[in-house]
């Protein structure tokens, strides 16, 4: 009941008059996959058009980050001595900084740094936590509550400071950042899958394949498993924002990947050491690189929630 | 009430426990060896054998690593928490003279969020869809992707160069120096505040609309209450109830989000002292802060469950 309460309440987060009048249809097409007249992009479209774009928002950052080369009008890395501290100007769009290094072409070349370091620290720590919750959902028993409580304790940190700590005791680099925020990650994706195979593994069909004499990894890989694709990726697009503001953070407090490489937290951190009033254009573009990409992930994750699983609106 | 209230805090001890043994792995069997945490790699090659060995036993790192951690536990019991290894104040000290302020930039930060968030939400969830629900929507999904930290620093660039304006950099003690410390805190509090004010509308709204659709609430109003005493009244402190546990694990990321945007502001709160120890690579300063803001941690949620539990017989009696 609460469900379809907060659902329809919510619903108006997927935008405008038309994409909410159609969800039902849609929730319909959706529940006999043989019906469906529109592809699952098409579909996603039509649902929820803010979240498309907020996608392709996505999708531009992602090219950006890999053609960074060819994108940057300037090398990133090479000083212009003749051009310190330059406000921007015809010739550098967004200024210079202290050495003369060209903006725009350091927050390009951020968002290689950010976007990598944020797939992979969700990928491997949500991938990490799904399987631990796949294990620990499916034997239950003593190692589900002693990997309950380790769970918990972890969690008992507010994400940034465990990063920080980490990434302190492994010494920088672009790995250890990874490390740090992947773990940080883990206990979420432990949870809700966790919670997941709970209830899948008293449903008919397991018990079934059960019955025909499947084997507890099979049971786990062929069985339920595939059922826990969907809330692995909702978590996994909703962790990716966060992951990261984490890394903007670490950047900013020194912890994050060591200069030169230019990351958007980095640029921050040196615009502030820069001097008593740090520059505007050297405080500005990197912040709205982070919380564009940052706008995108949530949006897009949002959206990707409601298209998959509406019922995870809370849990997740 | 007091058997929930006894449970609760056995747990709260376990859990304590354990974070601790979580911070001794990551501080001091994840490095390797401190000696290249608290050196650095380059430094640690240029140490020589007898060298490394003396800073070993000095800083009781060759004792093993459960003599260690019982050494840290009884620190932490005792009270001064070790000392920083590159200053003669004890991390006690530091805590007491800078702790007060971040404390302080928390609280105002919770006041703000609810000050924002909760009248926010209520116009918000009155009239679902309209304009002014479509704005405040679009704003807190804004300040949820907006890093505090960049914030704190657009708003002390704007300061300077509209008024000229940069608040006050060095200590003050809340009676000391009230509107010294209030111009320091207010800033960091702002910004945080409306972080969590982002969340807190979110929520907030999305629990009202629940609660609006309830059947005592259709009571109330069948009664012939005005609208308002009916939203006032019934529906908002039940739908407020989940927020107060939000509010309750966002006051802790507060903590943890102080630490950048104490920097940016430049406030000498504690959040800026787990920065200088970053810097300084100052491993035992930080196990012990990073230990602390667990902590502190750990009892905010045990308070707000208590909160919880005393505001709904519901959980009471589970």
């Amino acid at each position: 009941m609460t469900e379809i309460e907060t659902r329809s309440g919510g619903s108006a987060g997927a935008g405008t008059g038309a994409a909410s009048a159609s969800i039902a249809l849609d929730e319909a097409a959706n529940a006999i996959p043989i019906g469906r007249r529109r592809s699952w992009l098409g579909e996603f479209i039509v649902r929820s058009p803010m979240s498309a774009f907020w996608g392709l928002v996505v999708f531009a950052m992602v090219l950006m980050a890999v053609f960074a080369d060819v994108l940057a009008p300037h090398p990133p890395l090479k000083p212009n001595f003749r051009m310190m501290t330059k406000p921007p100007s015809e010739l550098h769009y967004f200024g210079t900084d202290q050495i003369g290094r060209d903006t725009l072409s350091r927050v390009i070349h951020g968002s290689r740094t950010s976007l990598t370091v944020a797939f992979a620290a969700v990928l491997l720590g949500t991938t990490l936590g799904a399987l631990w919750g796949l294990m620990s959902g499916f034997f239950g028993g003593r190692f589900d509550i002693v990997s309950q409580r380790i769970l918990e304790f972890m969690q008992s940190f507010p994400d940034l400071i465990l990063a920080m700590a980490i990434a302190m005791a492994l010494g920088a680099g672009t790995w250890t950042v990874i490390v740090a925020i992947a773990i940080t990650r883990i206990p979420f994706g432990g949870r809700v899958i966790r919670s997941v195979v709970l209830s899948l593994k008293e449903m008919p069909f397991v018990e079934a394949a059960r019955g025909l004499g499947a084997s507890n990894a099979r049971l786990m890989f062929r069985h339920i498993l595939p059922q826990c694709i969907a809330p692995y990726l909702i978590l996994a697009t909703t962790h990716l924002g966060v992951a990261i503001v984490i890394e903007a953070s670490l950047g900013f407090l020194g912890v994050g990947i060591p200069p030169p490489t230019p990351t958007w937290g980095n640029m921050l951190s040196d615009a502030l050491n820069s001097g008593l009033v740090p520059p505007w254009w050297l405080v500005l573009f990197p912040g709205l690189a982070i919380t564009i990409t940052v706008l995108a992930f949530n949006l897009l994750g949002d959206g990707i929630r409601d298209q998959l699983d509406p019922r995870l609106r809370r849990s997740v | 009430m007091f058997s929930y209230v006894i449970r609760r805090l056995i747990f709260g001890v376990l859990t304590i426990l354990g974070v601790s043994v979580v911070v001794f792995v990551v501080m001091r069997i994840l490095p390797g060896d401190p000696l290249v945490a608290i050196f650095g790699p380059d430094g640690f090659t240029k140490l020589t054998e007898e060298q490394r060995a003396g800073y070993m036993r000095d800083l009781g790192l060759s004792d093993p690593l459960w003599v260690q951690y019982l050494a840290w536990m009884q620190d932490v019991v005792s009270g001064n928490l070790g000392r920083s290894f590159f200053r003669s104040e004890s991390v006690a000290e530091m805590i007491a003279r800078r702790g007060p302020l971040t404390a302080q930039i928390a609280i105002l930060s919770v006041l703000f969020s609810w000050l924002i968030g909760i009248p926010v939400a209520i116009v918000s969830a009155l009239k679902p869809n309209s304009v002014a629900d479509n704005v405040v929507r679009f704003f807190s999904i804004l300040f949820l992707a907006v890093p505090g930290f960049w914030l704190g620093m657009l708003i002390v660039l704007g300061l300077l160069f509209a008024f000229g304006y940069r608040a006050p950099l060095t200590g003050a003690s809340l009676f000391g120096a009230p509107w010294t410390t209030f111009q320091m805190v207010i800033g960091p509090a702002i910004v945080l505040g409306l972080g969590q004010a982002a969340y807190i509308a979110r929520m907030a709204r999305s629990s009202l609309l629940e609660v609006i659709r309830e059947d005592y609430v259709r009571t109330a109003r069948a009664k012939g209450l005005n609208n308002r005493l009916v939203i006032a009244l019934h529906a908002l402190p039940n739908a407020l109830l989940p927020v107060i546990t939000l509010s309750g694990i966002l006051l802790g990321f507060v903590l943890a989000g102080s630490i950048p945007v104490e920097r940016a502001f430049g406030t000498p709160g504690l959040g800026d002292s787990m920065f200088q120890a970053v810097k300084e690579r100052d491993i035992f300063v930080m196990q012990n802060l990073v230990f602390l803001y667990a902590v502190v941690f750990v009892v905010l949620n045990i308070v707000v469950d208590v909160i919880i539990a005393w505001l709904d017989p519901r959980i009471r009696y589970q």
